[in-house]
């Protein structure tokens, strides 16, 4: 029973064209470990170094999110606490011959509609606007709620080759599950 | 100032500031953990040095692999540094190497140099 539960839930992963799948606390070994294995793997596909890159990069804009951002942690509570574990889930696969990044984690529902209305901007944007938006947010001052540059969801968008995809999903009162999918 | 040499790992790149010749370089990968923890003292050491230069010639060499978007706010930030620094009087050469198999970061260095006017830059494919 143990060996074909593994193997059946496998081969749900793998039926959808998924090559990595990571679900759990992630941090940033966990973000370097899986990133040398990604290189790796593109390596061995004989992918090209513009699509290595770009997939690798919107890997850890991806990564880095979760790491940040994620309103699903231990402790529960806000803390400058270094040992903070953040959870969320990762899939990287093909689909259509393209390589795919997807993301998801839990987030306050009060920042879906904020979060929303950014990435929609950000899918209608023609290439020139973004690269135009990704300097402006280089210069600007760090947005308060962001710990990182702010421009991470622009480099994810001017690194895919489609239009980014997103969804949120009510899951209890105060969360939404957040999940983005990049194409490369 | 003491030159400053910072070996490069997976994720930080190798850093060679030679204060004494004016010489700067960043080599190799840039995804650091905690970007201000990297960069913030070297970035104000280099600031604090061009800021009292009185003419003379400076070189910086950006080799990079990859580096990730708070990365990137950084390089702006040193961008606008150096063609504040060549506004002043210095003579400032910017040299940005990239594999030549990878558009993109060609693509970031030439977003990067739109802004230079003062400054020499020059793109420079990697030898590999």
């Amino acid at each position: 029973m143990l060996a074909k539960e593994l193997y059946d839930f496998r081969s749900v992963i793998q039926s959808q064209g998924i090559i990595f799948c990571y679900s759990g606390y992630i941090t940033e070994p966990v973000l370097t470990g899986i990133g040398e294995a990604l290189k790796q793997k593109l390596y061995l596909e004989e992918a090209d170094k513009t699509t290595m890159r770009n997939i690798f990069a919107i890997f850890v804009e991806q990564m880095q999110n979760v790491i940040r951002y994620s309103a699903e942690k231990e402790p529960p509570e806000d803390t400058d606490d270094v040992n903070e574990l953040r959870y969320g889930i990762l899939n990287i696969g093909m689909e259509n011959n393209k390589f795919f990044v997807t993301c998801g984690n839990k987030i306050q529902r009060s920042d879906v509609e904020r979060l929303s209305d950014r990435l929609t901007d950000l899918q209608k944007m023609s290439p020139d606007e973004l690269k135009s938006l990704y300097k402006q947010k280089l210069r600007g001052p760090t947005e308060e709620t962001s710990k990182g540059a702010g421009v991470g969801f622009i480099e994810i968008a001017r690194r895919s080759t489609e239009i980014i995809d997103f969804g949120f999903l009510d899951v209890d009162d105060d969360h939404a599950f957040f999940a983005l999918k990049a194409f490369v | 100032m003491d030159n400053i040499k910072i070996e490069g790992t997976d994720r930080s790149p190798e850093i060679d500031f030679e204060f004494s010749n004016n010489k700067f370089s960043i080599r190799g990968e840039s995804y650091p953990e905690d970007v201000t923890a990297f960069y913030g003292q070297i970035i104000e050491n280099l600031e604090t040095h061009l800021s009292d230069m009185d003419g003379g010639n400076v070189e910086f060499n950006f080799e990079l692999i990859y580096f990730n978007s708070s990365t990137a706010k950084v390089l702006m930030g040193l961008f606008d540094t150096l063609e504040e620094t060549a506004e002043e009087g210095v003579s400032v050469t910017v040299n940005w190497y990239y594999d030549e198999e990878d558009d993109t970061m060609e693509e970031l260095g030439e977003e990067f140099a739109e802004d230079l006017e003062a400054a020499t830059f020059n793109m420079k494919t990697l030898e590999t």
